[in-house]
């Protein structure tokens, strides 16, 4: 059988090793860049400081919290990957991000040092989610892209929801994804 | 040697899907394999079930079977790794298949009139006229909304 002629450098973005954190929902395996979580706390601690939040259309956000004078949109995320319901242990607040992530538990810290490209077959909104693809062992583990949780859409929607006086000041803020 | 191109003979991968014989074009195939342990994450693309690790490079698994025989399919017992064309650019993608596969000699005659509209071409094939699939027009005949899934919706 003859091949015909595949793209294949494009495929891989060779990088340098990045610190990723591995976190699961709902039995699903996830990583995110290190770098791009800026605390981990457990939802207990933040009972009492989430604000509540309805919009419609985005029901994997129900709360809001305050952290360092910043307001973080908390995502669901076994909702918004569509994964069975659980009770989420704690929440990634992101960094140049408008989202807090509610997640089951951190597995482990490891280093990846290629970011293979989401294959092309995929072609849903985990475009949108995910920076791409790392094998670690002989697992493909996605890698979660930290703006990906919100769409600009949804933003709107969300912001439309809050009180009119607690507007959030983060205009410079970067990494949310298009609608 | 034929009039024209399109009746030349050419080699193709006779495939099983379910109870069905389909054909592929052998320039567009690369191997036959084992199923392996497909992985899945969460993901909204219909069709797509999956991804395989094989020789340092992911390669996601599309089953065709719901479009070519329905949602009641067998289990599919190998993966053919086949080309798949998106733009100026291909993709090694997995397709579950139900048995062993075949390489023959044939030429390939126009789709038959009523023939579904993923089917390329026409090769007769041990007495039979086989449809030659066009991956991509497989892919886009699956008319159900997007649902967001898991993969494993067909286990090979």
């Amino acid at each position: 059988m003859n091949h015909a002629p595949v793209s294949r450098p494009a495929k891989r973005k060779p990088r340098r090793s990045e610190p990723v954190i591995l976190f699961s929902v709902a039995s699903a395996s996830f990583a995110i860049a290190a770098s791009s979580v800026h605390e981990i706390r457990s939802t207990d601690s933040l009972a009492g400081s989430a604000a509540e939040i309805e919009a419609p259309g985005v029901r994997k956000v129900r709360h809001t919290i305050e952290r360092s004078g910043k307001t973080y949109y908390v995502v669901n995320a076994g909702m918004h990957f569509g994964l069975p319901i659980t009770r989420p242990a704690l929440v990634l607040v992101l960094r140049d991000s408008l989202s807090a992530v509610l997640i089951d538990s951190i597995e482990e810290m490891a280093e990846i040092s290629t970011l293979h490209a989401l294959p092309r077959a995929f072609c849903g909104a985990e475009r949108h989610w995910y920076r791409g693809l790392a094998v670690l062992g002989e697992r493909v583990v996605p890698v979660v892209h930290s703006g990906g949780f919100l769409t600009s859409q949804e933003l709107s929607l969300l912001e439309a929801a809050r009180p009119a006086d607690s507007s959030l000041a983060n205009a410079g803020i970067e990494g949310v994804a298009s609608a | 040697m034929s009039a024209t191109p399109q009746l030349a003979s050419r080699s193709f991968v006779l495939l099983t899907i379910g109870d069905r014989r389909f054909a592929l074009p052998a320039e567009s195939v690369s191997e036959l394999v084992v199923p392996g342990s497909m992985q899945t994450f969460p993901h909204t693309t219909p069709l797509v079930t999956g991804v395989l690790f094989r020789r340092g490079r992911i390669v996601p698994v599309c089953d065709l079977a719901p479009v070519l025989v329905g949602r009641d399919a067998p289990p599919r017992r190998f993966y053919l790794i086949a080309q798949r064309r998106f733009g100026a650019q291909c993709e090694w993608n997995a397709i579950p298949v139900t048995g062993n596969c075949e390489l023959i000699n044939a030429e390939m005659s126009p789709p038959s009139e009523g023939a579904e509209a993923y089917v390329s071409g026409c090769i007769a094939a041990n007495g039979e006229s086989v449809g030659v699939l066009d991956i991509e027009r497989v892919v886009a005949a699956y008319a159900a909304p997007s649902a967001v899934t898991i993969g494993g919706e067909a286990q090979p």
